[in-house]
Order: C-alpha cells, then structure tokens, then sequence
C-alpha cells in the first residue's frame, strides 16, 4: 500500500475488532490496496479476510541457487582446468568432488538470494517517516488506510464505534 | 456383559498433568512477554561483569595470546608428532562443528514438522550455532600453523599459479563451513528482526540506535509478515541438507583416507548422529543456564522442553550407539591386522580409560536415566546427565582423532600423542564461545517473543466432556 497524504492510522486492542474495522473500511468503499494491517505477530490473510499476497522471494531463490551453480561451475570446473593438478589418479575435472562443491555454492547462492530478497521487496533499511505506533509491538494491531477527506471524519466516527483506541490523521514518526 | 467403570485411583488423577503447565497454554499479555524479556536483557547485575572480564581474559591471553605464541615460535610447541599430525585441534574443530548442528536441528527440523515446543528455545540453539561455527571454524587456521598463507586456500586468479585443490576434503570443508557459517547467521538474524523492532519501541540511548539500525525500519505491515514467513520457510528447508553436507564432509576429512579407523562408509551418518546428540544436550545446557541466570527465564524454558528435549537425547544415543556399534563391530570381526591392532588399543591398551569413559557417559549414564519423566523433567540433574553426554562426545572426538592416527599400519611408527600448548588454545576457544554467548544474551532478545505469541494464540483448551483438552489452530 502506498502512504499518500491521506493516511490514517486507527489503533486496536485485538485482532477481532481490527477485522470488523476492515470490513467497516469497505463498506465506505476503501479498496483493498489502500488498507493495511500493521501488527507484532504474523496474522493469516484468512484471519483477517484479506486477499493473498503474493512474493517473488522463492523466484529469488531459486535464481540464486542457479547463480551458484553457475560459480562453481566456473571456480571448479574451468578454473580447474586451467590450474591442473593431478590428484590420485582423479580426472582433473572430476564429477564426484565437483557434485559436493555445486551443491555447496548453489545451496549458498539460494540462502544469500533468499535473504537479499527480503531486504530488496521490504525495501530495507528504511529509517524514514512512516505510519508507525511503538504500542503495536506491545500486541496491539494498527490499520492503516488512504481515505478521501470528505468521508475521513465518517470514518473515524465508525471506527470509534468499534473501538478504535487512536485514530486521527497522524504525523508520520521516524522509525 | 456389562463394562464396568474402575475409578482411578487418587494419586494418579493428582499426577496427572494440567495442560496450564505449558507455556503456549499460559498466554500473558503481549506487554507484559515484552517487559520480562528486555528486563533479563537489561540487568547486568556485578557476577555478569566478573564473568565477562574473567572471559575477555581468558580469550587473549589462552586463545590470541597462545595461538600467537605458537605462530611465532612454531608448531614444535603442540603435541603434534610423527605419526600424530592431527591432534586437539582437529578433535576440537569436529567438536564444534557438531555442536553447532543443535541450531539447524532444534530451529529447521522442528520448525518444518510444525513441533510447537521449539518456539521459546529456537534462538537460543541458533546462537548456540553461529558462535559454535566460529568458534570451530578457527581451528583450521590454528592447525594450520602458518596462518598468514591461509588465503591460499581462497579461488581467485593469482601470479603464483596457484589454485585450490577442489578435489580435497580440506576445500570442502572450507566451502560447506563458508556456507554453513553464513546461512545460519542469515537464519539467525532473519526471525530476530521483529523482535529487534520490539526492543527498538522500548529502549532509549545507545540501545535504541543499535536495535532502530538493526531492525532496519521493521513495522509489521501484511507485506513485511508474508516476505518473512516465506523466507523463513524457504531458510528452514534449505539449511537441512546443509547442515547434513557439512558434517558428513567433516567426516570425510578422516574417511577418504587409508588409515584404520578411519577408512569407512558410515562415517557420514556416524558423524552427524553424534553431532546431533551432543548439540541437542548442549542446548539442554544452554537452557538451564539462561533459565538460571537470566530474570524471568524460568516462564519461557520450562521443564516441558527439558522433558521433550531429553527424549531427543535419548532417541540420538540410540541411534549414536547403532552406528559406532556398526563401527567397533566390523573392525573387530573383519580381520584385518591393522584395525584389530587399533581396536586392541582402544578397548584394552593406552586408550581403554577414554573408551570406557565414552561408553560410560554417551550409553550407561542416558539409558539409565533417561527414561525417567521426573529426571528429564528435573533441570538440574539434566544439565549435568548432558554435561557429562558431552565429556563423552568431546572423548569420542579424541579417541578418533589423535588416538586413531597414532595406531596406524606401521607398528614401528605407533606413538602416544599428549597434548600441550592445546590445552591452553581449546580453554581460549571455549572462553570465547561462552563470552560470546554471555554479551549476545544482554545484547539481542533471546526469546523468539512474537513466535512465543504466535503459538499462544494457536493453542486453546477446548471443553470434552467433563475435562479440557489441547486443542490447537492453524493459524499460518
């Protein structure tokens, strides 16, 4: 969800009344894209009635495991053809030994990806004003939403209802 | 013909568990998990600071003042001899490593089979790996002797023509552990990042700078969840077979060669059995370590995980036992000189008091106690059932390695190896694991508090009848 000049943060105790707060926000007609849920444990899409969603992070992996393989295909096998050193009566580019070290740098190159991937989609580190309340960790659950200002005060009204702890049109705290 | 209802008798209805006893049926407030967490990171009573300085000292004087002292004045100062060429060092180095298994074991393993026991101890067995790799991992290069040329064993193009041997296990080794060392960091440091941005919310000062950079601006949007989760997840899988590749390379360090003993096709599966069994006890001791010196520890690590760990323990001498069974079995039935000459050696000569003390400590001391619920529920005299598991791998690490090698195929070149400045070196490395240990644990949350939440809230006790039972959700 993109942050615009219209974003609200309304603040809950519990899960429960932070799902009926999403479907209060539809009912208004706020799309889907423009709410989140900001919370300090992982909460199902099910839980919550949210679409899906979706990550490129297993592509990342498995880019990276194939990039490692490739590495090793380069460090062991054409390097090594290029240094020989006669082992054993071993082929200078021997399969047996080349398996163990492709998996070792393919299993690396899928572990560095996989982790880079977290940082590239969440876009990492990023320390800048943002829609953020420290009670969140604390257990409590925050909707964040862009809502148009002629309905904002409706909004915030029905929200109260449903008990809604904070809910104003927040400035935007360093993280 | 009538069913008749025998009433149990008393004592067995008292003893019998209510489910209230286990953590993730104990739910606290997410506040108040928050609170007893950072108050066990932010006290540092007088005792922490004498074992943090006592630690430091032990670190450069025993390991960087030792190891120094054997660089400059050479190898000569080790117990290293014709024929025992591999000696503590590598017995260490091989110890270590095992131990750093518990991390990938007690954290991937349980976390892909869903075992929900695993969630407060989870980072305490990941630190337990990434301090235990280190540690483990500066053994080569202290063996190495000349660890100045150690770059050498690094592929990249050079003038001297140089390139590594790929086709030796000492390159393997030095590539599984680069990608053991580093993954498990990555696993380590992944599941910290909200508990980072918890701390960050509730510290001030130099701690709130060092949790704001370190948790990289964590919120916990939807987004951030699902690109961790799968994360974690893709981590969990994907470190399994590492961790079985570095220990079986580890093994075949000793395997690939001729020597007797050492020659052998299970070595593999041998090694990460025991790697397993004594990291999963040192996890035990880790435990009951932070439960008793650490504020409010005791909710988090209760004798429900002693209990279930135990049984772990006890299912890995099992399977520990098997193999080295396999082993001693075929070496004495085989007839091969050498290997009865060295087995001879083991169960009867020079070496027979570690091999009874190995025997004693990995099989008679877990077989006897084991079983018992009240022992595996008690942890004190678990920590010590698993010190003493450990003093027999630490043993069957030795006896493998310096004790094997100096029985090998030419009787005129048996010796006796006796360890010297090694001792001090191995008191250095294991300071230095402890210290680690010791500031991590002030420094980064070492309970998993929103993994402990998580589980919380998936488990209830649902009403059957006249009692409750365990009921518990999917929630992922």
């Amino acid at each position: 969800m993109r942050e615009g000049n219209n974003v609200h943060l309304a603040l809950f105790k519990d899960v429960d009344p932070a799902s009926e707060a999403l479907d209060k926000l539809r009912e208004f007609g706020i799309a889907e894209d423009d709410m989140t849920i900001i919370s300090g444990v992982p909460f199902s899409e099910k839980v919550l009635g949210r679409p899906i969603l979706t990550t490129n992070i297993p592509k990342f992996s498995i880019a990276g495991f194939m990039l490692g393989l490739l590495a090793a295909l380069a460090i062991n096998g054409i390097a090594v053809l290029q240094y020989p050193i006669r082992v054993g009566g071993m082929a200078n580019f021997a399969l047996p030994s080349f398996f163990i070290v492709a998996f070792e740098m393919s299993m690396l190159g899928c572990l560095i990806f996989t982790f880079l991937a977290v940082i590239w989609e969440c876009a990492f580190p990023s320390y800048g004003p943002k829609m953020y309340r420290p009670e969140i960790s604390d257990g409590r659950v925050a909707i964040v939403f862009n809502c148009p200002p002629e309905i904002h005060t409706q909004v915030h009204d029905a929200l109260a209802t449903l008990g809604a702890e904070w809910v104003h049109r927040t400035e935007a705290t360093k993280i | 013909m009538t069913a008749k209802a025998i009433p149990l008798p008393q004592s067995q209805v008292e003893e019998e568990e209510d489910p209230r006893q286990h953590l993730l049926f104990d739910p606290r407030p997410r506040e108040e998990l928050n609170s007893m967490v950072l108050e066990a990171m932010h006290s540092t009573p007088i005792s922490f600071w004498i074992a943090v300085i006592i630690l430091t000292l032990l670190v450069i004087i025993c390991l960087f003042g030792a190891w120094g002292y054997m660089a400059v004045v050479g190898m000569g100062t080790a117990g290293i001899r014709r024929p025992t060429f591999w000696g503590m060092f590598i017995a260490n180095f091989v110890f270590w490593i095992g131990i750093s298994h518990s991390g990938t074991f007690v954290s991937a393993i349980l976390r892909v089979f869903k075992a929900e026991f695993r969630r407060p101890f989870t980072r305490a067995a990941e630190l337990m790996t990434a301090f235990g790799l280190a540690a483990g991992a500066m053994y080569p290069l202290i063996h190495l002797g000349r660890v100045w040329v150690s770059y050498w064993i690094f592929p990249y193009p050079n003038n001297r023509w140089l390139w590594p041997n790929f086709h030796s296990p000492l390159v393997w080794d030095m590539v599984a552990i680069t990608t053991y060392l580093l993954g498990s960091t990555m696993y380590l440091y992944l599941p910290l990042i909200p508990d980072l941005a918890m701390a960050r919310d509730r510290s001030k000062g130099w701690r709130y700078s060092l949790y704001r950079i370190m948790s990289l601006g964590w919120r916990g949007t939807e987004e951030e969840w699902v690109r961790l989760r799968t994360a974690i997840r893709i981590f969990a899988f994907a470190i399994i077979p590492v961790m079985f590749s570095v220990h079986t390379i580890v093994s075949w360090d000793f395997a690939v060669t001729m020597a007797p003993g050492w020659h052998s096709t299970i070595f593999g599966p041998f090694f990460i059995a025991g790697a397993i069994y004594s990291g999963v006890a040192a996890v035990i001791m880790i435990m009951f370590l932070i439960r008793s010196t650490m504020l409010n520890m005791k909710y988090f690590m209760r004798e429900e995980h002693f209990d279930a760990l135990g049984k772990l323990v006890l299912v890995f001498s099992f399977t520990w036992t098997y193999f080295y069974f396999s082993e001693y079995m075929l070496g004495w039935y085989g007839g091969d000189a050498a290997d009865k000459a060295l087995w001879q050696a083991i169960t009867h000569g020079p070496f027979a008091w570690l091999w009874y003390l190995m025997l004693i400590c990995n099989i008679l001391i877990p077989w006897l106690t084991l079983w018992n619920k009240k022992i595996r529920r008690t942890p004190w005299v678990m920590f010590i059932i698993c010190l003493l598991i450990n003093v027999g791998m630490y043993t069957e690490r030795y006896l493998i390695v310096p004790s094997m090698i100096a029985r090998n195929r030419f009787p005129f070149d048996w010796d006796s190896y006796l360890p010297r400045i090694e001792l001090v070196i191995s008191l250095g490395s294991l300071s230095l694991f402890m210290l680690l240990y010791l500031l991590a644990s002030r420094l980064i949350p070492l309970i998993p508090v929103w993994e402990v939440q998580e589980g919380q809230f998936a488990h209830t006790l649902r009403k059957v009848g006249k009692t409750h039972v365990p009921s518990v959700s999917e929630t992922e």
